[in-house]
């Protein structure tokens, strides 16, 4: 693209490519210029004079800021004379005159820049006898973020990040000269949600963790490279230990990922890890209660109980529910366990054969990724179907945002709600659920005419993009493509695709953080691992070669089809609270003759099993996590509890296998991974050395793809089933994910507490008219399968017709109205 | 040669009564330590003391620096903030937990000369024989009241 440009700096001969910025050229060189407000990441703004270097210019040699001027070729450039040196120093005594050095305190202490770089480059003694300027401490800014406007050296960086990324300008400059602070607008707090990158981007102990403040000192933690597991981005994390704790999380570099960013679930909500509440011993049903007992009892009587259960029903009677939310090694071991030891298919886990996906989720994050410096995004068009990335995938949020700012991105919703992202003026395609198929079906006409149909608005604008586009980009979560419908909406999308062009191409997301590791393993009733079929065989003599075994070759039960079944005897639910899902279920359970449950809580589901086993979590296993896409990344051991007998869900399924007399060839996490890679195809030759800290993105190509046929004539006739607004139910319900719900691993920690998505449901401002209720009012939802009483919110998201009730609100499960299924109509009373 | 050789072994034993006989009346050295005070010189590094100001408010900030500088490991820090209301240390940090392990200490005082706020300080306590190993470990309530409280002397 630009070509390179030489330049000297401190006589060494230095070639950049042009528009490079002198100090980037200068890093490049092994020559450190010391800066405070640049950063690589961020639009130059030269505002602390740090980076002052000698320039030889036609008018002789004059000071210029090196982090705003570009490479020329031919500069002579010095960073190391006197002149330099002197006013280094001054600078420095210059920003330390107002710095209040409570280092001792301070949480940056230890890993301060301006420590660092008053040490290398200051003058080492202090001319001040004048009192410091006296300004607001821990003044809390968010939730989760203090910020100490004595500390701050006003470099921009916090204000740059929220303005060129988040575009949510919440913080500013405020005053003149020696009085200018940094703080928020009008008192509002800074609520984006990845606000607390802000926390890493502070080269001053100005912005501190509230999770993490006091809890840790930079020089006595253990740093482990990991990734998160709240959503299925995968983004890159380091976790700092200490003493058996988790005390810390910052974000890490991955470009292929998150860049270097995180959200704030990601980078706060860790309380949960070293909770009380977590389940240490395991937990065996003795009259009535649940009773700690030793590992030896639990496993023999599970594999007892499942051995006769087998014996007399048959071993189709027996279920497994694997989960997004764990290890690829738990849910491969869990898969094998259910096909080789029990022999049935009956596996499954929430949103997995019950959702039409594609078994090779998003083409590649770095294709939608627009970093500071670097090419703009490859795909030019974001068709976003079902999903809110602002919710459930904040960075991909994030990516989205500044390809539409900054790469020329253009972007299309689908959703039920007006989303956050419809801010961006690309055209938005109400969808309630069961209107998906009939809206594809328009979308699909409306661009085979090529962007001038008999439709108006919206529609014909989002066909005119998708046509118009070289290489538009699908993506469809879970919420569109539930449950009967599922296949024909992803066949519709397909055929959109196809209708969009070459370059267009279809891509699913789903949601829990290892959510498509756990298809790739296989953790699905007709797929085994590697998204074979059941009747590859091929694939079935290698892995029945490998077992030892015979696999079945029926099909088994779903997610939704385990629970509901009168025949499933026994369930083993690892990760998983059905439960909280649906009161049917809840009291399905209760009957089964045996229920495990391997989990990290007592869960709702927990509370009902004859068996709780304690799981190892995230920190404290070792194992890989699959992204969106198709990133395969390992998340080692980080802590351990020295008190809790809590095992790793692959060692809990290897023992359980010995007592039902199947020798598994696991002695640790490493050797089942060994063994993935055996048999997925996708994951051939995999090791953990391979992965290193970046991972690796496993192929596509290497997975026969088996996604139902394109079409473009998909069922016109589900649009009645949608909108039989009979009198009775008058609104649609709307549910899915937020990202502050009410689910455990967000709200143990105590200090997000009051950030977490009220009790509501929240209507359209007509709607709310219409009823008669106002925000804040309690009322009664109905539907025809329950109950829910909640508060009204009025929220200009919502589309008229339709009750928005998030998933897993504490004390409030929308599972209550959906009893498991998908679609239901519900009516509001005043109570 | 037998006779000098008398005369001169003669005069040794004498001069080795001499000094027997000197000490025989002088008073013994020997403290009756328990029952006795010892002279302690000022800058003697004893068992550990946290200090507080006149106030009443803890020196210790909790910012672990000590630890650091430890070369035994000895001590452990883990800080907290202060409750606004009833601070228990100027400013917003304190030393939730604060213990010091006096079987690995060595008694270097590297911790004094690392705190910031001279919070910690060797005092001139050396009795510390105990009878369980937990006891070794100081909690932060017993390095708060010292049986001997330590005056300051600290070098320029």
């Amino acid at each position: 693209m630009a070509e390179n440009v030489t330049l000297t700096i401190n006589e060494q001969e230095v070639s950049v490519p042009a528009r490079t910025l002198l100090v980037d050229a200068a890093r490049m060189a092994g020559i450190e210029i010391p800066v405070f407000c640049s950063h690589p990441k961020l639009d130059p703004v030269g505002c602390c004079r740090m980076c002052l270097v000698e320039v030889d210019g036609p008018r002789g040699t004059a000071m210029m800021a090196s982090c705003t001027m570009p490479v020329g070729d031919g500069m002579v450039v010095r960073t190391d004379t006197e002149q330099v040196q002197t006013v280094q120093e001054a600078n420095l005594a210059f920003i330390l005159l107002n710095h209040p050095l409570d280092c001792p305190i301070c949480d940056k202490g230890g890993e301060c820049p301006l420590q660092d770089q008053t040490m290398r480059f200051g003058p080492g003694i202090s001319q001040l006898i004048e009192p410091k300027r006296l300004a607001k401490k821990h003044y809390d800014i968010s939730d989760t973020i203090v910020l100490d406007q004595e500390r701050c050296v006003l470099c921009w960086r916090c204000i740059r990040y929220l303005e060129e990324w988040e575009d949510k300008p919440q913080l500013g400059l405020f005053e003149r000269g020696n009085d200018t602070i940094v703080d928020i607008q009008d008192g509002r707090p800074v609520d984006a949600k990845t606000g607390g990158n802000i926390i890493d981007l502070c080269p001053v102990g100005a912005l501190t963790n509230r999770v993490s403040r006091f809890a840790y000192r930079p020089w006595e933690i253990e740093r482990t490279p990991s990734v998160c597991m709240h959503c299925s981005m995968g983004c890159n994390l380091r976790l700092d230990t200490r003493t058996h704790q988790l005390r810390r999380i910052v974000g890490r570099e991955n470009m292929q990922v998150n860049d270097q960013w995180i959200c704030d679930k990601g980078r706060f909500a860790h309380g949960w890890v070293n909770d009380e509440k977590r389940l240490t011993a395991p937990l065996l049903r003795k009259n009535g209660e649940l009773t700690p007992v030793q590992w030896s009892e639990a496993l023999a009587f599970v594999a007892d109980r499942l051995k006769s259960i087998r014996e007399q029903r048959g071993p189709d009677s027996i279920g497994a529910i694997g989960s997004g939310k764990v290890s690829n090694e738990a849910n491969y071991a869990l898969q094998r366990f259910m096909r080789a030891v029990i022999g049935s298919n009956n596996i499954d886990h929430r949103d997995g054969g019950e959702v039409a996906a594609i078994a090779t989720g998003v083409p590649a994050l770095a294709e939608l990724m627009k970093p500071q410096y670097g090419p703009d995004p490859k795909v030019d068009t974001v068709l976003l179907f079902g999903i809110d990335p602002s919710e459930e995938l904040p960075v991909l949020d994030l990516h989205l945002k500044r390809a539409l700012l900054r790469g020329g991105g253009k972007l299309i919703i689908a959703h039920p709600r007006k989303i956050e992202l419809t801010k961006y003026d690309g055209p938005y395609l109400v969808c309630l659920p069961g209107e998906e198929a009939a809206l594809i079906s328009r979308l699909s006409r409306a661009v085979q005419d090529g962007g001038a149909a008999d439709d108006s608005g919206p529609v014909a604008e989002a066909a005119g993009l998708l046509a118009a586009s070289d290489s538009a980009l699908i993506i469809y979560g879970p919420m569109a493509a539930r449950g009967e419908g599922g296949p024909a909406v992803r066949a519709g999308l397909a055929g959109l695709a196809q209708a969009a062009g070459q370059g267009a191409r279809l891509a699913y997301a789903g949601l829990d953080g290892n959510a498509q590791g756990c298809r790739d393993m296989g953790v699905l009733p007709d797929r085994l691992p590697g998204h074979a079929s059941l009747d590859d065989n091929n694939l079935r003599e290698r892995i029945e070669t490998l077992w030892s075994c015979s696999l079945s070759s029926s099909a088994g039960y779903t997610y939704k089809q385990m629970l509901d079944s009168q025949e499933m005897r026994a369930l083993v639910v690892m990760g998983a609270d059905p439960a909280d899902e649906s009161p049917d279920w809840a009291a399905g359970l209760e009957d089964l003759d045996l229920l495990v449950v391997c989990d990290l809580f007592l869960t709702e589901t927990a509370q009902k099993a004859d068996v709780v086993l304690p799981a190892a979590g995230w920190a404290e296993g070792d194992g890989t996590f699959t992204n969106l896409e198709r990133r395969v990344q390992r998340a080692p051991k980080a802590v351990t509890d020295p008190k809790s007998r809590a095992a790793p869900d692959w060692m809990i399924l290897t023992h359980l296998a010995k007592q039902m007399d199947a020798a598994w060839p696991f002695a640790d996490a490493r050797s089942v991974t060994s063994e993935i890679a055996e048999i997925v195809p996708g994951y051939a030759g995999l090791t953990w050395e391979a992965l290193g800290d970046q991972g690796i993105q496993w192929d596509a190509e290497s997975v026969a793809v088996a996604t139902a046929a394109p079409t473009d004539q998909v069922g016109e006739e589900e649009v009645a089933a949608g909108t039989d607004a009979d009198g009775e139910y008058p609104l649609t319900l709307v549910s899915g994910t937020v990202l502050y719900d009410g689910g455990t691993l967000f709200r143990l920690t105590e200090q997000m507490q009051g950030m977490a998505h009220g009790a509501t449901v929240s209507l359209n401002p007509a709607d709310a008219v219409d009823i008669g209720v106002e925000a804040g009012a309690p009322v009664r939802v109905q539907s025809d399968v329950g109950s829910l009483e909640l508060t009204v919110a009025v929220d200009e998201q919502v589309q008229p017709g339709s009750a928005w009730i998030p998933e897993s609100l504490a004390g409030a499960p929308v599972g209550a109205l959906l009893n498991g299924g998908y679609r239901q109509r519900v009516r509001l009373e005043r109570r | 040669m037998e006779l000098g050789d008398f005369l001169k072994g003669a005069t040794e034993i004498g001069k080795a009564m001499g000094v027997t006989l000197k000490h025989l009346r002088q008073k013994p050295v020997t403290v009756e330590f328990p029952y006795e005070e010892i002279p302690i010189y000022p800058r003697f590094r004893g068992r550990h003391e946290l200090r507080r100001y006149a106030n009443g408010l803890e020196r210790c900030i909790g910012c672990s620096l000590c630890e650091a500088a430890c070369p035994t490991e000895a001590i452990y820090v883990e800080a907290a903030e202060n409750d606004a209301e009833a601070p228990l240390s100027p400013g917003e940090r304190y030393a939730k937990v604060y213990e010091v392990n006096l079987l690995r200490c060595v008694f270097c005082g590297d911790c004094e000369e690392a705190c910031p706020t001279e919070a910690i300080v060797l005092g001139h306590d050396f009795a510390m024989a105990n009878y369980e190993r937990k006891d070794f470990v100081l909690t932060k309530e017993q390095l708060l009241n010292p049986g001997m409280p330590k005056v300051i002397i600290r070098p320029e």
